[in-house]
């Protein structure tokens, strides 16, 4: 086993200290000329000390504070393939975990001291600490480039995809507060529970409808699409699932009953797409108060998505085919 | 603890394990019960991350293609070891599973006429790879989702991690997952299981795949007595960004990027002249590596890591933004570059395993006498083999598809006959399994599980890398035998029972070290260079002896190693150059 650099660090500290008090204490002895060696020399060591521990302190912070933490190994012997940079340099920041506790059902706050460089996500700022400070820490995560929809949180009040989140971006007063989504129940710390939403989403029947169901299971030709076609439908499809959507809509937070932006999206998708036989009935099973008709145009949804869905538009355009029919009937 | 009974469960919730859901359900009227069951939520499983696109002989004939001819790409690019009878299934199986994903809803780029466009991948005589813009993977996943939100005889089972499979010698009576959510361990009874569980690139501390890529599945048919093929042939995406490993699609260099060393140089044309930037992807990150070594790449300042530059500025904007609009989005939104205006700094990542569960031409697992009763392997995970020794980009979404059906389809028809009753030793089994999951939950330790982790990654990154010497290796497996032996002493901080990610991650860190134990005790045996494994002591592919699968099982006294033939039908093994 090799010593690290912050265990010189901080062993140095410790031995370092005795060591001047001595010093100190024998140039106090001689008097005189020595006296004045050794306080020079004392000072020096101070000096040295203080800025080893400014710097050695801070390290340690990050990557020495688990309790029974031991093992340290050399790098990888390709000096082209190393992981981690070898140095941490960067900007601290103070990281504010609203951690949900599901025994109490309350929030722990938490805040952590963190040193980001330029390119840390909030995501990878929250699994360094829970690997490095806390253990416990727990978020919900998986592809880390903004595409599977698992991170959904609340940065400094707004809802973002962690790994998609600058860290230093996000910074305010030095600090970044990362909450979880109050839009969705609470499972622990910054996750969510999604079963509701994912039940939301199955109940608008979010599949293709043929009316040659055992022609579209066979599969044998393609179906054709202009690009017009696909052009109509394609931004609805980018719907990742995160949830964002949800969490900034006033009505979702107020009527837990409202389909939501998510799901009406969804409704939209496939019925502005060209392969779909459904139809207008698509649209009249959302022709409810809970449905289109559930929305209040505040636009947050939109805003929120982090992939440019724009929800709600497609409601808004749901609407307008909606009012078709009343006039169509009259 | 609960017991679930299923007629077939569906383990993995990727392309391959929603397909074969699908396929399984559709074959039997959607009569039988299944279950498909994830340690994620099933829409979030890393196939989203797939960008390029699918490859298939959709049009024969036009641009001189045809199914022969991807055949022969394949098997070239594998570097001769794919078993070519695999392939040739392969090739004639993935048309129509393009077709089956443009009737659930794929939102494929069309040509004018609009048909199915196709675009130019490494390795590939043609363009043949039908896409989705660079979100390919993705759009299928959603697609799968939705269809699979039809069939009510399918139960999902999200975020359950599975742990260990139980036998009955060698048939399967089902396994043990733990429940994320409530922190419940369950137990899946079921004579019919396919295994979908993903490749284990994660083993990689600088790797393009997510998070979840550990390889529990592969590590669990391991435990189970099941025999892994091939695992020495990891490939490395020539392209991730760096430092985080994101991947930069190949399609990218397929649309026309060039790849650039630090003075400014197309260094392809050293290596592969003809192919240029489109050789296949183990040509074309040694050749970065080599541009690296050689003091022609770039140094980041940060992590010390060597890179080179990818270049899409001469690319007409309105092509980047309709063919590679989510490159240009991780690039602006990851590293504040925009690819019309700035070289992108990449360098080789872990991306793809082609090694896995050892299966036949069908999916089944195991081959001759020794075949393994009601499992299946399908996916990344499964070794069956079609990429040899290299993978051609975008023939893995075929893969999946392709054997997700074709294993879905198997075992729905004989699930029927393979019911299997709850014995006692079925749940003795289980209890023990049980307890050993709390037990490592409520012992003392003194390890971080997470620095143990990084010890696995620093080793896999500098010691099975692009290039590899044998004695690297050796350091590799001394110091992967020491971290197995310092394991037991992990310590999960972690108490809570429900949604506990340390826990999980302490089971997922003993499959990486038993998945990396193998992988290097492979490499370390195959005295030859071919496709992805190239050994410094070693650099010819050597036919006469090498040309042959890995086989590794488990045994009392550890891993037994054999060899199996490679299934030769049309094509000699030549040279290979591009």
């Amino acid at each position: 086993m090799k010593a690290s650099r912050y265990d010189i660090f901080m062993y140095g500290s410790i031995i370092g200290v005795p060591v001047l008090l001595i010093l100190i204490t024998i140039g106090l002895y001689l008097g005189g000329g020595y006296a004045y060696t050794v306080t020079v020399l004392a000072a020096l060591l101070v000096l040295t000390l203080v800025v080893f521990a400014a710097t050695g302190i801070k390290e340690i912070y990050i990557h020495r504070t688990y309790p029974g933490s031991r093992k340290v190994f050399g790098r990888g012997t390709d000096e082209h393939a190393s992981t981690k940079p070898k140095v941490r340099k960067g900007e601290e920041v103070d990281i504010v975990l609203d951690r949900f506790n599901n025994e109490t059902s309350k929030m722990d706050t938490k805040t952590y001291k963190f040193y980001a460089d330029r390119l840390t996500t909030v995501l990878g700022a929250i699994l360094d600490i829970k690997a490095y400070q806390d253990n416990t820490v727990s978020i919900r995560c998986n592809c880390r480039m903004g595409i599977c929809g698992s991170c959904g949180v609340v940065v400094n009040g707004k809802p973002r995809l962690a790994c998609e989140t600058n860290l230093l971006n996000a910074v305010e007063n030095r600090r970044v507060r990362v909450s979880p989504m109050l839009g969705h129940p609470l499972l622990k710390d910054m996750a969510n529970n999604f079963e509701d939403f994912f039940e939301k989403h199955r109940s608008v029947e979010p599949f293709l409808y043929r009316e040659d169901e055992r022609e579209r299971e066979s599969a044998r030709h393609e179906y054709g699409q202009g690009s017009e076609d696909l052009s109509r439908f394609l931004p609805y499809s980018y719907c990742i699932m995160c949830g964002l959507c949800l969490d900034a809509c006033p009505v979702v937070n107020s009527n837990p009953n409202f389909a939501g932006p998510q799901a009406l999206s969804q409704v939209w998708r496939y019925y502005a797409d060209s392969r779909d036989q459904k139809g207008k009935k698509r649209l009249f099973d959302v022709d409810t108060e809970e449905g289109a008709w559930g929305c209040e145009f505040s636009g947050s949804c939109s805003k929120a998505c982090p992939k440019g869905v724009g929800p709600a538009s497609a409601i808004q355009m749901m609407k307008g085919e909606l009012m078709k029919r009343i006039f169509e009937d009259k | 603890m609960e017991l679930l009974d299923y007629d077939m469960v569906v383990l993995g919730s990727g392309i391959a394990g929603l397909t074969a859901a699908i396929h399984a359900s559709r074959e039997s009227g959607h009569r039988l019960s299944i279950a498909v069951v994830s340690k994620l939520h099933i829409m979030r499983s890393h196939s989203v991350a797939a960008e390029g696109g699918i490859s298939g002989v959709l049009y024969s004939g036009l641009d001189n293609d045809n199914e022969k001819l991807h055949a022969y790409d394949t098997i070239k690019g594998s570097d001769y070891l794919a078993d070519q009878d695999a392939v040739e299934v392969l090739v004639k199986g993935a048309p129509d599973e393009i077709k089956f994903f443009d009737h659930i809803g794929v939102p494929w780029s069309r040509r004018d006429d609009g048909r199915i466009s196709q675009r130019a991948f490494g390795g590939m005589s043609v363009p043949r790879t039908a896409f989705a813009a660079d979100k390919t993977g993705f759009f299928m996943m959603r697609a799968l989702y939705d269809e699979l939100l039809r069939y009510k005889n399918v139960d999902v089972f999200n975020e359950h991690f599975a742990t260990e499979f139980i036998m009955d010698g060698k048939r399967i009576s089902g396994f043990v997952a733990l429940d994320m959510q409530s922190g419940e361990v369950k137990v899946f009874k079921s004579g019919s299981v396919i295994i979908a569980t993903g490749g284990f690139s994660r083993i990689y501390g600088f790797t393009t795949n997510s998070y979840s890529n550990t390889g529990d599945g592969t590590a669990m048919a391991y435990r189970a007595g099941m025999p892994l093929k091939d695992m020495e042939f990891v490939q490395f995406h020539p392209t991730a960004l760096i430092p985080s490993g994101i991947l930069i699609t190949e399609a990218a260099r397929g649309e026309g990027a060039y790849l650039r060393n630090k003075n400014g140089e197309r260094f392809m044309k050293r290596y592969a002249e003809s192919k240029m930037e489109l050789a296949p992807r183990d040509i074309v990150s040694r050749s970065i590596i080599s541009e690296i070594r050689a003091g022609r790449g770039f140094e980041d300042k940060g992590t010390g890591m060597g890179y080179i530059h990818l270049d899409l500025m001469h690319l007409d904007s309105k092509k980047i933004d309709e063919r590679l609009p989510m490159i240009k989005e991780m690039t602006i939104k990851m590293l504040n570059i925009d690819p019309s205006v700035e070289s992108i700094p990449v360098r080789p990542a872990a991306h793809f395993t082609m090694g896995g569960i050892d299966t036949d031409i069908k999916g089944r697992i195991g081959s001759g006498k020794s075949v393994f009763s009601g499992v299946w392997a399908a996916g990344e995970c499964a070794c069956v083999s079609v990429h040899g020794a290299n993978r051609l980009g975008s023939n893995s979404l075929s893969q999946c598809s392709v054997w997700g059906r074709s294993t879905g389809i198997e075992a729905a028809r004989t699930a029927g006959n393979r019911r299997t009753k709850k014995t006692r030793k079925f749940l003795n089994a289980a209890e023990k399994e049980e307890k050993k999951i709390y037990d490592m939950l409520e012992k003392e330790g003194n390890l971080n599980p997470y620095e143990l982790r990084d010890s696995l990654h620093d080793i896999m990154n500098s010691e099975l890398y692009v290039y590899r010497s044998i004695k690297g290796m050796k350091n590799a497996k001394k110091r992967i035998s020491s971290l197995l032996k310092e394991f037991p002493d992990i310590y999960v901080a972690d108490k809570g029972r429900v949604y506990n990610t340390n826990l999980r991650d302490v089971l997922e860190i003993k499959n990486m070290l038993d998945l990396s134990a193998i992988a290097v005790e492979s490499a370390l045996r195959r005295h030859e260079s071919r496709g992805a494994h190239v050994v410094a002591e070693y650099p010819k592919r050597d036919d006469k002896k090498w040309l042959k699968h890995t086989i590794i099982s488990k045994s009392l006294g550890g891993m037994r190693i054999a060899y199996a033939p490679v299934k030769l039908t049309k094509w000699q093994p030549e040279e290979r150059k591009y």
